[in-house]
């Protein structure tokens, strides 16, 4: 636990977090600039100007980076990225739960693969309690989704067994 | 008054208003789609009306005018509900909308912003509409004189936006500004079609599509951050949604009247914005935004929850919808998707577009915009009371919300091109939106630079193509040089009046 002193004392900014977008951005624009190195002048004029100003911009704030470092204004952590501790598992597996939910819903459809992902998602940020709530929920959303989204605007959704059952019985 | 040969007068107007507002039956259904469409992320009119084709096309002309117009209009203010209570902007019209609504219902103050916005959206659009009927053979000509060059002007006014977030942390917002204009950039060159920075994928070359842009950079990224409270509101905010009341529908709609002027005045952007094709919602709000913010006497307040930063892109985007109309009814070209849809249609009809519109059939030629006015105001007098309800949604566990949050407007960035592509992209603009976030890079910074880099870019090399390259002819028109005046002046005029305040208040000190 943190002594009284270390917890009152401003912390110290988490600049290797804010260096994630600017780095992220330099590496984007470098691997443009070489997408485009053989294209005519239409293709690169706009992006290399504006791809020169964002690289000038990015370096200078690496160069800030290193200076607020050296007066001690901030450090190359993470941190911010991270906080609360307590939600890192949490929020990890609510991506994890995204993901597998991009990747089925082609197989099994809208309506179960979103009854699943409401369900097991909510259960999750409840941490395993409102079970009964969680699955109700889910339940209606998912049906309701379904009738307002693919059988009355007849919109496109990705289409598994359930609507296929399902045309087969309107 | 005399217009295309017809006697316009105010009875004629009253009788088509009563004609018109006999259409409720109509209106009020295609009303609440509207609302429903344009408050997910992913559906717009424009697809709607595609999707209700059939339906169009079996009703009597005038009924499918009514129907087409009344889910637009109402789709544009409901595009700005979600943006306002969940930080979620329904369509690229109302992106500019949560950078005050949203902070107004964080704290509790949901109701009121929500009554400012549909006050705001029917004033705008009703005002806009009314313009527009009277003006309308001298708007139509907006059109013929905002070529490339002028084009330019009008999207720089957007991207200046960035600066004014620049402006709480230049280097940050400057960085988000400038990725986003990069990231805009993706996909093939406008003359060639170079693939440029697609990492290999087929479904970039078109282009960054914009859903799963808005869905990531906003939803998505919300919905990981809103988890770590209970609710998204405040402690304060808590308090005052813990004894909701009428009064505080009431006083939004006071705080919007207050700001008369601020209404005309962004509403009228949008309209003349609406007027030129190509132009649209998300560039009107974004300018809207950036002048309200310039001429403000608290620019510093702005993105806090002020209400002129709420008021100034919901009239504007209202604007823009009577504004599209225009070039379409009087010389067939259409200002935007639905309006070009809507042509369709009316051509299916057998509805010949132009002046001889208005003499040979005036229930159609004003009967457009009619439908537009009875529009807002049916929908002003069964929304407002709906405000109180809608703001519950604030208080609804982050445990329920943020899943539901995810996965339907993961979905809806499915929807407009149907590739599951598209939702894996939302994702990751949903993760480039956490560490924005996170990190203190504004997300309505990077979404300014995807949505107008292209278009900017677009009519940057047309115009400088037709010029054979000359550098030049970016202030060779007066039209052009006259909004570049007005552009340097609103960037630099912020930025003097504060050096001005700082100057008389060391005068006072001394």
């Amino acid at each position: 636990m943190l002594d009284e002193t270390e917890a009152d004392r401003p912390r110290k900014r988490a600049l290797g977090a804010e260096l994630v977008i600017p780095v992220g951005a330099l590496v984007f624009t470098l691997y443009y600039f070489y997408t485009i190195l053989e294209s005519p002048w239409t293709a690169q004029a706009s992006a290399f100007f504006i791809g020169t100003i964002l690289i000038v911009l990015v370096l200078i704030f690496i160069g800030l980076t290193f200076r607020w470092v050296a007066k001690g204004e901030g450090d190359w952590s993470f941190h911010t990225l991270f906080e609360p501790h307590d939600y890192v598992k949490i929020r990890l597996g609510l991506l994890a739960l995204t993901v597998g939910y991009i990747a089925v819903i082609s197989f099994l459809g809208f309506t179960i693969t979103t009854f699943l992902f409401l369900v097991l998602a909510m259960l999750l940020l409840n941490r395993g309690r409102r079970a009964k709530l969680s699955l109700t929920l889910a339940a209606i959303l998912s049906v309701g989704g379904y009738l307002l989204f693919i059988v009355a605007f007849d919109t496109n959704f990705p289409e598994g067994p359930f609507e296929f059952l399902m045309n087969g019985i309107l | 008054m005399e217009f295309c040969e017809v006697d316009v007068s105010i009875q004629m107007f009253a009788e088509l208003f009563v004609h018109t507002l006999g259409f409720w039956w109509i209106i009020l259904p295609a009303m609440l789609l509207g609302l429903i469409v344009g408050a997910i992320p992913g559906f717009s009119a424009a697809n709607t009306i595609i999707i209700l084709l059939p339906l169009t096309f079996a009703m009597e002309v005038e009924q499918g005018i009514v129907f087409m117009v009344a889910l637009y209009a109402s789709s544009r203010m409901g595009a700005g509900i979600p943006a306002i209570l969940v930080n979620i902007p329904g369509t690229a019209g109302a992106a500019a909308t949560p950078l005050d609504g949203y902070p107004m219902a964080r704290a509790g103050l949901g109701q009121q912003a929500l009554a400012m916005s549909f006050v705001a959206s029917t004033a705008g659009g009703l005002l806009t509409t009314i313009i527009a009927l009277i003006a309308m053979p001298w708007l139509a000509q907006v059109a013929f004189f905002m070529h490339s060059v002028e084009m330019i002007v009008v999207m720089l006014f957007g991207i200046s936006l960035i600066a004014t977030i620049a402006a709480k942390n230049t280097l940050k917002g400057l960085i988000a500004g400038l990725l986003g204009l990069m990231i805009g950039a993706v996909g093939t060159d406008f003359v060639y079609e170079t693939p440029r920075a697609t990492f290999g994928f087929l479904e970039l070359y078109d282009g960054i599509p914009l859903v799963p842009a808005l869905v990531g950079l906003f939803a998505v990224s919300e919905a990981f951050l809103v988890i770590e409270g209970e609710s998204i509101l405040t402690r304060r905010g808590k308090e005052l949604m813990a004894n909701p009341s009428w009064q505080a529908t009431f006083e939004g709609v006071r705080m919007c009247a207050k700001r008369w002027w601020h209404v005309i005045w962004c509403s009228l952007i949008g309209l003349v914005i609406g007027v030129i094709p190509g132009a649209g919602a998300s560039i009107a709000s974004f300018v809207a935004y950036q002048q309200s913010r310039s001429f403000s006497k608290t620019p510093e307040l702005y993105g806090t929850g002020h209400p002129e930063g709420l008021i100034a892109p919901e009239s504007a985007n209202n604007g823009v919808t009577s504004g599209t109309l225009v070039p379409l009814m009087v010389i067939g070209l259409p200002g935007g998707a639905t309006a070009a849809i809507m042509l369709v249609v009316l051509e299916f009809h057998g509805v010949n577009f132009g002046p001889q519109l208005f003499s040979e059939q005036p229930e159609i030629g004003f009967g457009i915009f009619m439908a537009m006015a009875v529009t807002y105001l049916l929908m002003i007098f069964t929304i407002l009371p709906l405000s109180r309800y809608m703001t519950k949604v604030t208080i609804v566990s982050t445990a329920f919300m943020a899943p539901v949050i995810i996965s339907f407007t993961l979905v809806g960035s499915f929807v407009p091109r149907e590739f599951g592509f598209d939702m894996g992209l939302a994702l990751g603009f949903g993760v480039l939106g956490y560490i924005a976030r996170r990190t203190n890079y504004h997300v309505a910074a990077i979404l300014i630079g995807i949505i107008l880099g292209p278009l900017l870019e677009g009519f940057f090399l047309r115009a400088i193509r037709m010029a054979n390259g000359d550098l030049g002819v970016l202030f060779s028109s007066n039209i052009g040089n006259a909004l570049w005046v007005a552009l340097v002046v609103t960037v630099a005029l912020p930025y003097l009046l504060d050096y001005l305040r700082k100057r008389r208040r060391q005068q006072k000190t001394m």
